[in-house]
């Protein structure tokens, strides 16, 4: 009774403290962002921000994911960049290990070590010995889309519920022409983009391994591959892409648009992707009846999940007031915006979104998994690019090889390849893990 | 009132003044003269003083914004440099060792050499039989000229969006155009075997029309009498050809050589765009030089590794670029 009491209290000063005005504090602090359609949370922010800092001004910058890190990775060693750092949970380690990160005030360190918070796996990105020195924000957590009413004209009751079916529908879904060319796929696989192209494989390689192909080391930012050790697993993976890509069972092409433009535009039944989809195909495919499920289980049951982490620049001339940016960041107007209009799930535990969900029920899949679902994010490391991107090229030149069809000595030959890609990148880059 | 007797005294006194400023400006004037003529001696004496003067404001820009950058480039290439990374070690050669394992860029280097092989031999075969064409309606080529330079100054990015679209295998007008005449479509960016021609399809569009004005010029140079001379000899059209034009535009086609051969092994922009994987257009991963240094030094931050590739690439360039000098070159 008494701990409510001081921690009611404590709620009620940090909140009269946020609303009083600081004029004192002058000058600008800059936000760069890599996923544009965050835009509208930031700027909500910024206009609960401007209330306590009157005189600081606010720069939101958006690039393309990619120009982003690119930016990043050149401004920040060299004392300038953003104030604001809003970091993928894979380039973060870059940063902390780059000394380019500043310490993060004790309240909102304490919330990210708070488990009804912010949840452990999410927790352990950013904490370092026992030290934040960041904040969980929001997650892409994948799931399995599927159009309504293509399901229904094959004759199929509901989406499919394991590994298996998610094949045995692509093939049912997959329509073609009198010439025999695909006009419409199954299911859209990830064909192009390596290093995306490795998450997607990644996606059902989970399913049937019960582990992710690269796994966090026994060091902090180091890496063990774990292909070899599942091989038969890897390889039926990439079978089973072969076999919907060349021959009788063909469920895909390379020429039919793909993804979630593929999704929108009726080119495609089913894709596995992140929950920012659904806003998407909202938007861009309104006619599209679709759903969302988990992404069906096979031996094991993972959901991958993106992170995106908010720390502060060791450099920032005003880190007072950027914290206090991304604690207003947190505020449940704010965090319900960035679930609605972007797609993104935020983290906090402590939040409500029953009013986002009671206008979208789809996003309930995304903010309540599934309690026996493993949430599994990707083991950060500074050579994180160049591994996905050369074992993904790897894996994309199976996928064009027809000869592989049938041939399991084969796959298993071409992911072993994909393993030793890795391996030899992860070496070179001191971050191997046996 | 002035007193009579003063007036002059007057005259006489600004006679004497007008005379003294017309003898100090005839003075000016010699000195200026003089020290103009001075001038002109330190010049030829100094001249390479003044030579130093005069081209060092733009010889000091291009040492900041060319000779550093390359001489930075080459020191980057023996170290393990990552931006992000405090440890930046010197480590010789092992950047260039590492070359020769890389299957990417063993795969770029003869993608890169394919494609320049092709757009050059393309580009200028068809430019000058166009100029050679030209030639012949004299009076309207300017206008083809106009309308082949048209590609020329639109930039490398918006052109190829707009032949991604071209390209597309669903809804391009080329396939559209394919299938029309009963051809099967083709999946121009997204099949292997392939997309080598589509890149040199838009390389060939995009610059040809620089090429039929620089060939356009040197034929306009080669001197009637000569081509009437030969005429009167006897020669057929394709012997004057052979016989007198290419050879008086060897030069010419020296520099044009050069030059394609320069624009085609740095190409980066129409891959990059026409096989960018935005999430709904797939294309296959044709790998190029350019684009390799480009993924290791921006995005796999390896800014060491970049350079020694950028390295390697400057001096093939410059091997070609000699081979071309040694083979075309005029014999004396």
């Amino acid at each position: 009774m008494v701990r409510r009491f001081i921690l009611a209290a404590a709620c009620l000063l940090l909140s009269i403290q946020l609303g009083i005005a600081d004029e004192k504090t002058k000058g600008k602090i800059s936000i760069w962002l890599g996923y544009p359609e965050t835009l509208d949370a930031f700027k909500l922010g910024q206009t609960e921000f401007k209330k306590k800092y009157p005189n600081v001004d606010v720069e939101i910058l958006t690039f393309e994911l990619r120009e982003f890190e690119a930016k990043l990775a050149v401004s920040v060693p060299a004392g300038s960049g953003p104030d604001i750092l809003a970091l993928h949970d894979f380039i973060f380690p870059r940063y902390y290990e780059g000394g380019s990160l500043a310490d993060m005030p004790a309240d909102l360190a304490q919330a990210v070590n708070n488990k009804a918070i912010i949840d452990t796996p999410f927790r352990d990105i950013v904490t370092r010995e026992g030290k934040p020195w960041g904040l969980p924000w929001w997650s892409g957590r994948n799931g399995l889309f599927y159009n309504l009413d293509h399901l229904q004209a094959a004759g199929l009751s509901g989406p499919p519920k394991s590994y298996t079916e998610v094949w045995q529908y692509a093939e049912k879904l997959t329509q073609k022409n009198e010439k025999g060319e695909l006009t419409r796929a199954g299911i859209s696989l990830r064909l192009t983009g390596p290093s995306g192209g490795t998450q997607k494989f990644g996606y059902f390689y989970y399913q049937l391994a019960g582990v992710q192909m690269f796994e966090p080391g026994k060091k902090p930012g180091t890496v063990q591959v774990t292909i070899a050790k599942n091989i038969d697993a890897a390889a039926r993976v990439l079978l089973d892409h072969v076999e919907h890509l060349h021959g009788a069972k063909k469920s895909d092409d390379w020429a039919l648009k793909h993804d979630a433009q593929g999704f929108a535009s009726g080119a495609a039944s089913m894709f596995m992707r992140e929950s920012w989809v659904i806003p998407f195909v909202k938007k861009n495919g309104p006619d599209v009846k679709f759903g969302v499920v988990p992404v069906p289980r096979d031996k094991a049951f993972g959901a991958f999940n993106a992170v995106e982490v908010l720390s502060v620049n060791k450099d920032s001339k005003l880190k007072d007031a950027a914290w206090d940016f991304i604690r207003i960041l947190q505020d449940q107007a704010i965090v319900n915006n960035v679930l609605e209009s972007s797609g993104w799930v935020p983290l906090r535990r402590d939040r409500d979104y029953g009013s986002v969900l009671a206008k979208e029920p789809r996003f309930a899949q995304m903010t309540s998994p599934p309690s026996d679902q493993v949430q599994y994010i990707e083991a950060p490391n500074v050579a994180y690019e160049e591994m996905t991107t050369r074992v993904g090229e790897v894996i994309q030149a199976g996928f064009r090889d027809a000869s592989l069809v049938g041939n399991m000595d084969g796959a298993k030959r071409v992911m072993m390849r994909a393993h030793d890609t890795a391996v030899k990148i992860l070496k070179d880059n001191g971050n191997y893990s046996d | 009132m002035i007193p009579k007797k003063h007036v002059p005294d007057l005259i006489r006194d600004g006679n004497r003044f007008s005379d003294k400023i017309m003898r100090e400006q005839e003075s000016v004037r010699g000195n200026l003269a003089a020290r103009f003529q001075e001038f002109r001696d330190s010049i030829k004496r100094d001249h390479l003083l003044w030579v130093l003067i005069a081209l060092g404001p733009v010889f000091a820009l291009f040492c900041i914004i060319r000779v550093y950058p390359i001489l930075e480039t080459i020191r980057l290439s023996f170290y393990r440099y990552h931006p992000t990374q405090r440890n930046r070690p010197f480590i010789g050669f092992d950047n260039y060792w590492r070359l020769l394992e890389d299957e990417a860029f063993r795969t770029a280097l003869i993608n890169t050499l394919q494609f320049c092989v092709m757009a050059v031999i393309i580009t200028l075969v068809l430019a000058f039989a166009i100029a050679v064409l030209l030639r012949s309606i004299e009076k309207v080529a300017p206008v083809y000229e106009l309308l082949l330079y048209i590609p020329v100054v639109t930039p490398w990015v918006p052109a190829s969006v707009i032949w991604k679209w071209i390209f597309d295998p669903v809804h391009g007008i080329l396939n559209y155009g394919l299938t029309s005449v009963g051809l099967p479509k083709l999946a121009w960016l997204q099949d292997e075997h392939v997309i080598l021609y589509a890149i040199v399809l838009v390389s060939v569009w995009k610059m040809l029309g620089y090429f039929v004005v620089v060939y356009g010029v040197g034929l306009r140079n080669i001197p009637d009498e000569l081509l009437e001379a030969s005429e009167l000899d006897g020669a057929t059209p394709w012997q004057r050809l052979i016989y007198v034009v290419i050879p008086m535009m060897k030069p010419i086609i020296l520099f044009t050589v050069i030059i394609a051969t320069i624009i085609f092994f740095n190409v980066f922009a129409p891959v990059y765009v026409l096989t960018a994987s935005a999430q709904g257009a797939p294309a296959y991963d044709f790998k190029v030089v350019i684009g390799e240094i480009y993924q290791n030094a921006f995005v796999f931050y390896r800014m060491g590794y970049a350079g020694a590739q950028s390295v390697v690439l400057l001096l093939f360039v410059l091997t070609l670029v000699f081979i071309q000098f040694t083979l075309f070159r005029e014999k004396r």
